[in-house]
């Protein structure tokens, strides 16, 4: 199980080094998403399965694919088609590819053997984690619902800008 | 109730007026109501500070504890964010870019309850929390004039900074729970009582990382470079938040979280702070002496002093920890002061604040009630007498000299002489003759609450100038919590005092 961990993540340092390397802003985006499920496996190698769920869910679902689909379509015009046309050379996403194509291998060779996590570590549960939550860490999830309502405030004035001028 | 729930009175009042005040904006858009219920939330949240002081510490979850100490910098920070309400209203009015500006309050609302949760933490993960509650709210308070390119940079610049160093923060916090298993300050100073951490490389790099942090946060020398862009860009009455509230706070933590660790046990630690409190001092006020910009040379003062009080986290002592509240008390009462006149002189609808310090010239003849506020507020920050800032000095001072931390101190009276030469350059700026213009320029309304309101802090300033034994009897109080766990290190360490003069002592851990 060790080869899983260091397999996953020195696809995670790979992936992250080339990602902010990338000139390209929709380039970097698909490492930076090869970079994620990478360390969504190493937690689950550390027996943190439910972290690394919320890993692919939150982050490489809903954070990066929003952000591709922003990247994309913010630059709509006449040279866009074009454009994206060339994004999709091979060139581009060989790279990526090749990487998330080893990732799920080593996911499918990890279910083949049938083992979760490294047998020495307890593995933690989603209960563990609710206990946890809204035991000692309850005032902290209610700081950070605070939190989020700051950087929506936040967001929301600096987009008025856009909105009164578009 | 229970004591637990009282406890957390001042932290409920804050959290309900941020909620009932988003709700109100998604109803009814009206400043005023607005501003007025956020004023008399953030008077209920202060009256309950007064109220549930605890006699003893009370435990909010093992992450949070509201002790004396929370409660008096609870009460300061409240205090200091009212001020920054009633200089906005008429800020707000006058901006007027046709943006909303009802979010405004609520973000002050969140960064003071950020802020609020900083002071009461006892564990790195409310630390955190409460951190980026106060930075993210910030952001946004920072580019609130969105319209102005210069208010735009200084939020971006916030945003980056406030990004790294917040991960730096986290990789030194990891690294120590990686180590010794626990975030809790109290279990690591429990941990380190029994087993102290010699040479272990982690918990050195840990340390480096968090000082980073805090570094960026208090902005230190080296990590103060952002600090006179953001308090030129952002406007008045926000800088002078930044320059308070989250100064005041993340330093309260950084006392709390020194006694309950015991860091006076690490000679590296005290090595790197005095460092950074000798450049801190020493560059603040140099680089100050450059500045035509007003906002620029306090935002350079503001670094200049966050290194004198760090010579009294330094000396530890119980004395020392009562000069270093009461330095951060004279600190909140200046900088808002100073940032009120600003706020008070600037005309917000022409896209930047009255921050030249070219526009400050004559003011004595034109608007002699401003200047003279400003003058009392200038020599405050020079440190003279009969003002807060020169009882604050004096024990700052007095502190360092009874654990002999000479070269800090050294650096202290040279950062002193040097901060007199460009206070008193404002000051004859003010006093010199008025520029006779053809068309002098449109005086600003001055709004009669932010009058008062400076009144109110020259009137302070004076007061507890002379008589400040009501304000050091109640400093003491708060601080006798945090002076009793140092206690225990200062008894092991009486036989150390004097190896190594000038520099911190060596505690008895040392090799």
């Amino acid at each position: 199980m060790n080869d899983a961990f260091y397999v996953a993540s020195g696809i995670a340092v790979l992936s992250t080094a080339l990602a902010i390397t990338r000139a390209n802003g929709v380039h970097a985006l698909l490492y930076l998403v090869i970079s994620l499920l990478a360390v969504a496996l190493v937690f689950y190698t550390l027996g943190a399965a439910f972290a690394a769920a919320l890993e692919v869910i939150v982050y490489a679902g809903a954070i990066i694919v929003l952000m591709v689909f922003l990247v994309m379509m913010l630059n709509l015009g006449g040279a866009a088609a074009a454009r994206e046309t060339q994004w999709m050379k091979p060139r581009v996403w060989i790279g990526p590819a090749i990487l998330g194509i080893v990732l799920e291998a080593e996911i499918v060779s990890i279910l083949a053997r049938g083992d979760a996590g490294v047998p020495s570590l307890a593995v933690i549960l989603p209960r563990d984690v609710g206990i946890a939550m809204f035991g000692p860490y309850l005032l902290c999830v209610e700081l950070a619902s605070m939190l989020l309502l700051a950087a929506l405030a936040g967001a929301y004035r600096l987009a008025y800008l856009e909105r009164a001028e578009g | 109730m229970s004591p637990e729930l009282f406890a957390a009175l001042p932290f409920l009042a804050l959290s309900v007026t941020a909620v009932a005040v988003m709700l109100l904006i998604a109803v009814r858009r009206d400043h005023r109501l607005i501003a007025a219920i956020t004023l008399a939330g953030l008077l209920l949240a202060l009256i309950a500070t007064g109220a549930t002081a605890p006699p003893a510490p009370v435990t909010l979850t093992p992450m949070f504890q509201v002790d004396g100490f929370t409660s008096f910098f609870l009460a300061l920070i409240i205090a200091v964010c009212i001020a920054v309400v009633l200089l906005s209203y008429t800020y707000l009015n006058q901006m007027d870019d046709g943006g909303p500006v009802e979010e405004y309050y609520l973000l002050l609302l969140l960064a003071t309850l950020g802020a609020a949760a900083l002071l009461a933490s006892m564990h790195f993960a409310s630390f955190f929390l409460g951190l980026e509650t106060l930075s993210i709210a910030l952001i946004g308070l920072i580019a609130y004039p969105v319209k102005r390119a210069r208010a735009i940079e200084a939020g971006l610049k916030y945003l980056v900074l406030a990004g790294v160093s917040s991960a730096f923060l986290l990789f030194g916090i990891a690294l120590i729970y990686l180590d010794f298993g626990t975030m809790s300050f109290t279990a690591l100073g429990r941990i380190w009582d029994t087993n102290p951490p010699h040479g272990d490389i982690y918990a050195l790099a840990g340390f480096a990382m968090l000082l980073t942090g805090i570094g960026f946060k208090l902005s230190l020398v080296p990590f103060h470079m952002w600090a006179p862009d953001i308090y030129e860009g952002a406007p008045a009455p926000v800088t002078g938040y930044v320059a308070v509230v989250s100064k005041v706070a993340v330093f309260a933590l950084l006392l709390r979280y020194f006694a309950l660790i015991g860091g006076y046990r690490f000679p590296s630690l005290l090595w790197a702070i005095s460092l950074l409190a000798i450049l801190s001092m020493l560059a603040g006020n140099l680089l100050a002496l450059l500045q035509d910009n007003i906002k620029r040379i306090f935002a350079y003062s503001s670094i200049a002093h966050f290194g004198y009080v760090l010579v009294a986290l330094l000396a530890g002592t119980p004395i020392a920890l009562q000069a270093a509240s009461y330095y951060l008390t004279a600190y909140a009462v200046t900088t808002i002061g100073a940032f009120g006149v600003i706020t008070l002189l600037s005309r917000p609808g022409i896209g930047h604040d009255a921050d030249r310090l070219e526009s400050y010239r004559g003011l004595m003849w034109s608007h002699p009630w401003l200047a003279g506020a400003l003058t009392v507020l200038l020599l405050s920050l020079a440190g003279l007498p009969p003002t807060m800032g020169f009882v604050a000095e004096i024990y700052v001072i007095a502190s360092g000299v009874g654990m002999q931390l000479l070269l800090p101190l050294a650096a202290l009276i040279a950062g002193s002489v040097i901060g007199l030469y460009y206070y008193l350059r404002i000051l004859a700026v003010l006093l010199s003759p008025a520029p006779s213009l053809a068309s002098p320029p449109a005086t600003p309304k001055t709004s009669p609450t932010g009058g008062a309101m400076l009144g109110v802090l020259v009137i302070l300033l004076f007061a507890l100038g002379i008589y400040p034994a009501p304000l050091i009897s109640a400093i003491q109080h708060a601080t006798a919590g945090l002076a009793r766990s140092r206690a225990i290190y200062l008894a092991e360490d009486n036989t150390a005092v004097t190896q190594s003069p000038g520099m911190p002592r060596s505690p008895g851990y040392d090799q």
